[in-house]
């Protein structure tokens, strides 16, 4: 149940206490310091920060890289539920939703990893947990003997209404790919559903799902091009944001670039957005258009924080900052296992 | 063939002399073949050094790809993402004639897929699942071309080998064995020639006196 909270001092509470948690994250000279080590260096840092609870506590499990990844994983969990239970009123409800991602992450791993016949073990090492689904209830679903049996032990959660309508065409295709796509414009739908009730702070969280659905849907349009992808796109839009459905695949028809990227420029209101598009223009690389634009997304995050600073903004802020330290983390220890030049592995890093 | 198995007669060397030419017309024709083949087999030898090379690459940037998935991924998400794949590639394999050489001819379709058709989502992947996706389709487009060239290259080669033998045969082996029985009772029909000569010579004498 929403709770409309009756005074401002929570608010400030958790945004200030976030706000320290974000200063606390490594800084972006810690990154390059990284990327001059070598793979144990690397996870004798990492065992001497934030993480160190979890790398000392997995230490007996787990070694190597095994042991980087699965307390990363722990860590993130941890904190991303921890943030849960500080958040205060409506606040909680949008970080929930927020993080309901996490559990169409997991869901889909084990549904994946069980079709594909992957040890139970294995499915828990990449499981995160940080959503509604705690680490017993992802535990109870991954030993389910059937992906029937999983998805009915998710009646109460929110997924499930989509996984019944889909699965038996992902079954009978072999594929989860359209499965995975309409859970993911469920959960904006529900993004957009909650933030548009009318409850405290709603407006600000709103700001942040159109913001997000815009950004998906440009990396998506992008994608789509770089693909050359020429069939009905709609399919794969995200509703609700700058851009329908409808004027995306005009978009992806379009004969140049250039063309897109003017489309686009001339809806767009964030400053920021607009230079990154601008910088789109030459050949550049896919994978620099995607990092480009997640990392203006949370530029954008932390600008609407600044200017909403008791709000969810620094919430989503913080939140989106931690996950992409782990997964900044994460790269930097693979790739050094798979011996990648540290050149390489800079231009994945969203620092 | 020992010359003591050879019958000195009129018809034996009718017949070698037809072997013989038989084996000349022989041996010209294969020297062509030969000479053919190994012109054919360079030109085959060129592309199979140019799709070895473009396979090598390719390979690499296929492994360096997946390095890199699974380093951004993690190596879970992109075997689920590669065992979404459904549809296989078509390959059929039909056979073409290079100078008398059967040599395959591989045609393919379906390797290179779109992102639609590939069975992961494309809202909960990041595009370097795309980028290794396609970097490995782009491996077995070379794959088949170097299958195709380099299956040709070994047929040729074969052939190249079994034609050489088969003129050194006739070049070394069997013309000089045919031309020396043809020598041979040639030269025994002379002879006979010579002794009936003599003998006719001797019985006329005889009769005479």
């Amino acid at each position: 149940m929403i709770q409309n909270s009756s005074g401002s001092a929570p608010y400030i509470y958790v945004s200030t206490r976030l706000r320290v948690r974000k200063a606390k994250l490594l800084p972006p000279e810690e990154y390059q310091r990284m990327l001059n080590m070598s793979l144990p260096e690397i996870i004798r840092l990492i065992g001497e920060t934030e993480y160190q609870k979890e790398v000392d506590e997995l230490g007996a499990s787990f070694e190597g890289i095994d042991l980087i990844e699965t307390a990363l994983s722990w860590n993130l969990a941890k904190e991303f539920r921890n943030v849960i239970e500080i958040a205060p009123g409506s606040l909680k409800e949008f970080t929930k939703a927020y993080l309901r991602r996490w559990d169409i992450y997991n869901v889909l791993t084990i549904l994946r990893g069980k079709m594909q016949g992957v040890a139970p073990h294995k499915i828990k090492e990449v499981l995160i947990p940080a959503s509604s689904l705690d680490r017993f209830a992802l535990d109870r679903l991954v030993a389910e003997e059937s992906n029937e049996r999983i998805i009915d032990a998710l009646k109460s959660e929110k997924i499930y209404k989509v996984l019944i309508s889909e699965y038996p065409d992902a079954l009978a295709s072999g594929s989860f790919a359209r499965m995975e796509n309409e859970l993911y414009k469920d959960m904006y739908k529900e993004f957009l559903t909650i933030a548009r009730r009318g409850v405290k702070g709603g407006n600000q969280f709103l700001k942040y799902v159109q913001l997000d659905i815009d950004i998906t849907n440009i990396k998506t349009l992008f994608r789509l091009r770089q693909d050359g992808f020429e069939e009905d796109a709609r399919s794969m839009i995200i509703q609700g944001g700058t851009f329908t459905p409808d004027e995306i695949q005009q978009m992806n028809q379009m004969g140049s670039q250039n063309e897109v990227i003017d489309a686009l420029i001339a809806r767009i209101r964030a400053k920021p957005l607009l230079s990154v598009l601008e910088d789109f223009r030459g050949e550049k690389p896919y994978y620099e258009v995607d990092i480009g634009l997640t990392k203006t997304q949370i530029e954008q995050m932390e600008r609407l924080s600044k200017i909403n600073p008791f709000s969810i903004h620094p919430i989503l802020v913080y939140l989106e900052k931690k996950k992409y330290e782990v997964l900044n983390l994460r790269a930097l220890a693979r790739g050094k296992e798979s011996k990648l030049p540290s050149d390489i592995i800079r231009k994945y890093l969203v620092v | 063939m020992a010359l003591k198995d050879i019958k000195p007669t009129r018809s034996e060397l009718i017949n070698i002399k037809k072997k013989i030419k038989l084996s000349q017309n022989g041996y010209k024709i294969l020297k062509m073949k030969r000479d053919g083949l190994i012109l054919e087999f360079f030109k085959v030898l060129g592309q199979a050094k140019d799709s070895r090379g473009a396979l090598l690459v390719k390979y690499a940037r296929a492994q360096e790809m997946m390095a890199i998935a699974n380093t951004v991924e993690g190596s879970i998400k992109v075997k689920a993402a590669a065992l979404s794949v459904q549809e296989k590639p078509d390959i059929t394999l039909r056979n073409k004639n290079v100078m008398g050489v059967v040599v395959p001819k591989i045609d393919s379709n379906k390797v290179r897929k779109g992102i639609a058709d590939r069975g992961y989502g494309i809202l909960g992947t990041s595009p370097v699942m795309d980028e290794v996706a396609t970097s490995f389709e782009e491996l077995v487009e070379a794959i088949i071309e170097s299958a195709e060239i380099e299956t040709t290259m070994k047929r040729l080669l074969n052939e190249i080998e079994g034609t050489k033998r088969r003129v050194n045969a006739l070049e070394f082996k069997v013309i000089p064995e045919l031309s020396e029985a043809r020598d041979f009772i040639k030269m025994r029909l002379d002879e006979m020639e010579r002794e009936e000569l003599f003998r006719l010579k001797r019985i006329k004498a005889r009769n005479e006196s």
